[in-house]
């Protein structure tokens, strides 16, 4: 590696290593996710020349991310203990329980916050998937289309779904709670 | 779902990914990285399949395969140097050439082409291919050139021919293995092939630098090129510039072979 490239890399190491450590954790690497991003930059650099003129670093940078992240839970058996393993890794950091999670800095109030990471245990998979790109991490669509490998409108379908299912089993909890005290406060604020 | 109850749910997901604390990346981050890169062999662009299939790279799979392997075998990329600090977005790099977005708009009133700059020096061709370290090659479609030069540092011979029935035509060649020679801002190129080999074709005026060779720009010389057709061969980057049409660009590079 020559001197220029060495610098020019760490340069984009550092702009793009924290979107990356996030897109990780919420993807499942949970505690892992520094190895996985680690793991992703020097695949990234090896794959480099396969980077196409106008595509963005970015989403290509999170594919491997995600794949990286799949990896990981590779040898966790079959599909759906796979699943369940990303899930336990996640659950904990969305409702505020885990260390990481910051509830000093928490914008949804407590019982909210419950409700949602309720109601997305009830989404499959990819719909979480999507749902977790495009949403928690605050990509674009075709941002999302990019770093989970689909196609764009497979992302629109699964997302027009998954919100669905989460405003039915919102709608479910709140009849039971008979409090929507906290949505409103949210969506006041952004 | 109501479409307001919609926004409200996206807002409230998207507060709800904030309010996780994003893990804060340490310095061993980018230091592991690069520390692992520094001991990985260097790559040159002239590798047949430049892309290293590693286990877990599962996303080169199957028959997106062929298409990256196609991808890399055009972007020969190795890295960006320093002065070049634009964004990866914004640039790659074919057989040490490297490419930029150009982003000032295009012209509104269409411009001359830029003249083509002859070579005025003339050394023989002989002792031109003593100064550098590759073997030089020539398009037989032009005969033999009335100008050639070698620049100061060695690394680039360049060729011209001031009449013919192409106008002025000019030809740069050097080691695209070794170094970066020279950077492009464009708005737009086109990924062309010459007999199955990768090359570029430039339309449009674009501005062209000659880079030293730890990588900085020589600003002086900035300049605005025309039509430009650029191809590997054996290692050689072959750049040509002129008034011509791509398809005859392309008839001159087809006939261009090494001196000897």
């Amino acid at each position: 590696m020559r001197r220029g490239d060495r610098e020019a890399y760490a340069e984009l190491v550092r702009r793009h290593a924290p979107i990356a450590l996030r897109t990780a954790t919420l993807l499942g690497a949970g505690s892992d996710a520094e190895d996985v991003v680690q793991e992703a930059f020097v695949k990234a650099y090896g794959a480099l020349s396969a980077f196409r003129r106008g595509a963005a670093f970015r989403p290509w940078l999170l594919r491997i991310v995600g794949n990286e992240t799949r990896n990981l839970h590779r040898g966790a058996g079959r599909r759906r203990a796979r699943e369940q393993v990303v899930w336990e890794r996640t659950e904990p950091l969305l409702l505020g329980t885990a260390e990481s999670s910051d509830p000093a800095g928490a914008l949804l109030a407590t019982e909210r916050r419950r409700e949602l990471v309720v109601s997305m245990a009830k989404l499959s998979e990819a719909q979480r998937q999507v749902v977790t790109c495009r949403f928690l991490l605050d990509l674009d669509e075709r941002e999302t289309a990019t770093v989970l490998n689909l196609p764009r409108g497979t992302v629109k379908s699964r997302l027009s779904r998954a919100l669905r299912t989460l405003g039915q089993e919102l709608e479910r909890s709140g009849d039971s709670m008979g409090d929507r005290a906290g949505a409103a406060e949210v969506s006041g604020g952004s | 779902m109501a479409a307001d109850t919609e926004h409200e749910l996206i807002a409230e997901l998207r507060s709800l990914g904030r309010s996780v604390a994003p893990p804060v990346p340490g310095d061993d981050l980018e230091v592991a990285v690069m520390s692992r890169l520094a001991e990985a062999p260097v790559r040159r662009p002239s590798a047949a399949v430049p892309l290293r299939i590693e286990r877990g790279t599962r996303w080169l799979a199957g028959r997106r395969r062929r298409t990256v392997a196609l991808v890399a075998a055009i972007l020969a990329a190795l890295l960006v140097t320093p002065p070049v600090r634009a964004a990866v977005s914004d640039w790659f790099s074919f057989a040490g050439v490297i490419v930029r977005d150009d982003p000032s708009p295009a012209p509104t009133v269409s411009q001359p082409p830029p003249a083509v700059p002859t070579v005025t020096t003339s050394l023989t061709l002989q002792q031109a291919e003593a100064l550098v370290a590759f073997p030089p090659s020539l398009p037989s479609d032009l005969g033999p050139p009335q100008g050639v030069e070698v620049s100061t540092d060695r690394r680039v011979l360049s060729v011209s021919w001031s009449s013919g029935r192409d106008g002025p035509v000019r030809m740069d060649q050097f080691d695209g293995r070794l170094d970066y020679a020279y950077m492009k801002a464009a708005r737009q190129v086109e990924f062309i092939e010459i007999d199955g080999t990768p090359a570029l074709w430039f339309e449009q005026p674009h501005e062209v630098s000659i880079l030293n060779a730890d990588g900085t720009t020589r600003r002086e010389t900035a300049r605005l090129a025309g039509h430009t057709l650029i191809w590997e061969a054996g290692g050689t980057t072959l750049r040509l510039e002129g008034e011509f049409s791509r398809a005859r660009a392309e008839e001159i590079a087809r006939s261009t072979e090494p001196v000897r």
